[in-house]
């Protein structure tokens, strides 16, 4: 193993060139720009293709437009940028066309500050694009190591269920620097846990069999294969129609592709859950991190605290959210987005402890949870800085 | 605890995440654990830069340093801005740049850190590494070697003044107190006090 | 189009489903006619579609390969594409005029600078009609549309001194032509040219719908007249005064004095590799 001591943003380089990335195309911006420079720096290297595009639209065009000759793509960016994906987004949703989005979120709305982190795509990572009838899968890493496995994990489940994969870092998460470390062979590739799946090429013409779908490999053009691919609803062979039926023959594979082999995407981390803890906090990111701590010296202290780390988002993985216990969700935005779906996992009421640009700090944690273990909600959000 | 936190700061172009790099990296060659978080403040008066490195054995949780160990204080503005963090802490400071305010916590240690750079390096720019030096001193996880590794490989071409820079740090022994063989043991600032025993760093 | 259509069409896709009088299917003829003439086969040829009359219609068309963009970006697809394909495969593009100079134009003008090689047909019915007759950025000035009925208040890109050709032109593009729908051999020629051209080609038709642009603008519902007023756009000597005017043919042909964008990407990564394969 490689040992490395560099940002998020470089864990996340390292991991595409290894899961056999040949194009990244990105618009730059605050905080994912780095990847784009090590990419455009790692690419030719290996025989890939960097392009800087003309808006982020066209990047993830690009990208798909790659992906649809048998390229492995990759884009990266932040809220801004990620909004003006909805439109190849939901392209290559409908056209099964695996792609890897990077999001390194920092704090909105709209451009916000550049360098604080965010987390406020939770909803829009679900429902990047209009329309329905789909489901995503979402990546959330919280340190670099992760940020560099999740990039490989989300290769692989693109080519799998040849969908566009969305990894949703933050600002902290990508900017960070951390220790982490990268297989150098296939033995230690293993070791990690981690598979590299290649691109196989459609044999056609059924490219979009009415049918649980999964390990079908994505339509190639350019073999004269007869492939077609579009933004209308496809009969199997790829035609446009307007046939009902068919509309809805579409939208089942979309959704129970993933739904029906989600064991395959579902990841959490949980600490402290063996007890059956009375508070547990859940979060996903860098937030993560600090809630680890904090749970770590509430039970110290005497607490029945536990905690839930959300690895992938989406789909959500409401089987977490059926203990007998208060939820308390930390999240770095102010209105509260997680625990709305905590409510809905859990079928009632959630607490929500949020930050606005940085992350909780321990003590504060610790001070809802002790509220909380006095029945108390927690402190509404503070507006002042942290001193930290 | 075993987990180490360490805070750099100064203004834009001192060098502040150079030297959590490659406090950074000197410890993942020691077979630790690091993170650093780095900032700007925008101000555009009272700027800032700031490295928060957090070293351990172990998986390192929150990667903020919340009350750091060490805080190395290149400017004013940064040490009047998070003095108050390291009031269990060392703070070590430059000097020629920080008036340092007593009246509170926090173990001082005094640092002519540029003037040592120039004199022992040649370059002010190595004034950084100086006090990163003299911040290992009291971070016994990360051996000198390690640091004297990081600094090779992070910068090849100078290599051997930035070298020095940091071995100066490492050895500097506060001259008002001459009776002070390893200032590990009795790091004190002008006027300072000596650090607590229970936060000393090493 | 027989001989046409069974080498090169689907025959699930004839007949199509345009109106009748449609000029779009001549259109898309000529450009069959040029790859026969080029001696290419289903193998040799990528196509894809934009949104919008000519997009739709002429999805799956074509016997290979094909792809249907999003509206306005299928250029920035065929970017990427481009890249995944060998350099001998020919990429076309058909789309109509709010696809290509309207909602895609941003990124067709960066294929232009680029000099991606690819060949964009742009089937031009004067505004959206697939949605109903609406008034687009080439509909004539002051003519009435459903959602101009006081005559369009706007310059199009083809009035009042301004062309969208010379605007590709000057983004970089390297082969440039212009047809109405009724031209024969000229067309097809000119449409070969485009094909074979090695970077960022365009083929401008204008072409009429009978449906909406001659029923409301031209506000006729006789086919003949709606086509002779299409055709008099290229004869200024037909004197329909007050419409614009157009040549017809070669606009502009900078053969091969800018690198295309993809082989010179290819051909640098490749020198990149060799060099680091040198050094390590």
């Amino acid at each position: 193993m490689r040992k490395l001591f560099d940002t998020g943003n470089a864990a996340i380089t390292e991991g595409a060139i290894l899961a056999g990335c040949s194009l990244f195309a990105g618009y730059p911006i605050t905080p994912a720009t780095e990847i784009a420079e090590n990419m455009s720096r790692r690419l030719p290297r290996v025989g890939g293709y960097y392009i800087q595009a003309e808006d982020e639209t066209a990047a993830l065009h690009i990208c798909i437009g790659g992906s649809l000759g048998g390229l492995k793509a990759m884009t990266a960016t932040s809220g801004p940028g990620y909004v003006l994906y909805a439109d190849p987004y939901g392209w290559a949703i409908g056209s099964e066309i695996p792609v890897v989005i990077v999001n390194a979120q920092r704090v909105g709305p709209v451009s916000g500050i550049t360098g604080a982190p965010g987390q406020g795509e939770f909803y829009l990572s679900r429902y990047p694009t209009h329309g329905g009838n789909f489901e995503t899968i979402v990546l959330a890493p919280n340190c670099a190591q992760e940020a560099f496995s999740m990039t490989v994990e989300a290769f692989s489940l693109a080519e799998r269920f040849r969908t566009p994969v969305t990894l949703l870092a933050d600002q902290l998460v990508t900017d960070g620097w951390e220790s982490f470390e990268i297989p150098e062979d296939a033995e230690e590739l293993r070791a990690a846990g981690l598979r590299v799946i290649p691109r196989y090429v459609h044999p056609g013409p059924r490219f979009y069999p009415f049918e649980d779908a999964l390990d079908v490999p994505p339509v190639v053009l350019g073999c004269g294969l007869g492939g077609a691919c579009s933004d209308w609803t496809p009969t199997e062979e790829g035609y446009d129609t307007e046939e009902r039926e068919a509309q809805m023959q579409h939208a089942h594979r979309l959704i129970h592709k993933i739904r029906a082999h989600r064991h395959l995407i579902d990841r959490h981390e949980g600490y402290g859950l063996e007890d059956e803890p009375d508070i547990v906090l859940v979060s996903y990111g860098s937030p993560s991190r600090v809630v680890r701590s904090a749970v770590t010296e509430a039970r110290r202290q005497g607490y029945s605290a536990g905690c839930i780390r959300l690895q992938s988002l989406w789909p959500f993985q409401d089987h977490l959210f059926r203990r007998n216990a208060v939820y308390l969700a930390v999240e770095l935005n102010a209105e509260g987005q997680l625990v709305r779906e905590i409510e809905r996992a859990a079928r009632r009421g959630a607490h929500f402890f949020g930050t606005c640009g940085e992350l909780p700090s321990v003590a504060a944690l610790l001070e809802a949870v002790r509220r909380l273990g006095e029945g108390h909600a927690p402190e509404p959000a503070r507006w002042e800085r942290e001193a930290w | 605890m075993i987990r180490k936190e360490v805070l750099i700061s100064g203004f834009g172009g001192q060098g502040v995440v150079k030297a959590g790099r490659i406090l950074g990296y000197a410890a993942v060659l020691a077979g630790l654990r690091a993170t650093m978080l780095v900032s700007h403040g925008t101000e555009t008066r009272g700027g800032y830069v700031r490295s928060q490195v957090v070293i351990s054995p172990e998986a390192i949780d929150s990667p903020v340093a919340e009350q750091p160990d060490v805080f190395c204080a290149l400017s004013q503005a940064a040490y009047t801005r998070f003095r108050s963090l390291a009031d269990k802490g060392l703070i070590i400071y430059d000097d020629g740049l920080v008036v340092p305010d007593l009246s509170r916590g926090g173990a001082h240690l005094a640092l002519p850190a540029r003037e040592l750079a120039i004199a022992r390096a040649g370059s002010e720019l190595c004034a950084n590494l100086v006090a990163l030096g003299a911040a290992l001193r009291r971070l016994p996880l990360v051996p000198l070697e390690c640091g004297l590794q990081s600094v090779r490989e992070i910068f090849p071409r100078q290599g051997e003044a930035t070298a020095r820079a940091l071995d100066t740090g490492y050895r500097f022994i506060p001259a008002d107190h001459p009776g002070s063989a390893d200032p590990g043991q009795r790091a004190s600032g002008k006027g300072g006090r000596a650090i607590p025993p229970n936060r000393r760093s090493c | 189009m027989d001989r046409l259509a069974k080498r090169y069409l689907r025959s699930r896709k004839i007949p199509g489903t345009t109106c009748s009088g449609c000029g779009l299917g001549q259109v898309h003829k000529k450009v069959l006619l040029a790859i026969e003439q080029l001696g290419l086969g289903t193998k040799d040829i990528v196509w894809g579609t934009g949104i919008g009359c000519a997009g739709r219609q002429i999805f799956n068309t074509w016997k290979g390969d094909n792809f249907a963009g999003t509206h306005g970006r299928v250029y920035a697809l065929a970017t990427g594409l481009r890249l995944a394909l060998p350099e001998e495969r020919k990429i076309i593009l058909t789309a109509g005029d709010g696809d290509a100079f309207g909602i895609g134009l941003l990124h067709l003008l960066h294929c232009a600078r680029r000099n991606l090689d690819v060949t964009v047909v742009v089937a031009d019915n004067f505004g959206c009609q697939s949605t109903g007759g609406q008034y687009g950025c080439t509909t004539p000035r002051g003519y009435v549309t459903d959602s101009s009925p006081y005559g369009v208040r706007e310059p199009g890109w083809l009035e009042n001194g301004l062309d969208i050709l010379d605007m590709l032109r000057d983004a970089g593009a390297t082969f440039l032509a212009r047809h109405s729908s009724f031209e024969g051999q000229s067309a097809v020629d000119s449409c070969a040219q485009a094909i074979r051209h090695k970077g960022f080609s365009l083929v401008h038709f204008i072409y009429p719908c009978v449906t909406h642009f001659g029923a409301v603008s031209l506000q006729s519902g006789d086919k003949a007249r709606i086509f002779r007023w299409f055709e008099g756009l290229f004869r200024p000597e037909a004197g329909n005064s007050g419409d614009p005017r157009f040549r017809s043919g070669v606009y502009h042909d900078a053969g091969s004095s800018r690198p295309e964008f993809a082989s010179s990407l290819k051909e640098w990564t490749r020198t990149v590799r060799r060099e680091a394969a040198g050094r390590d």
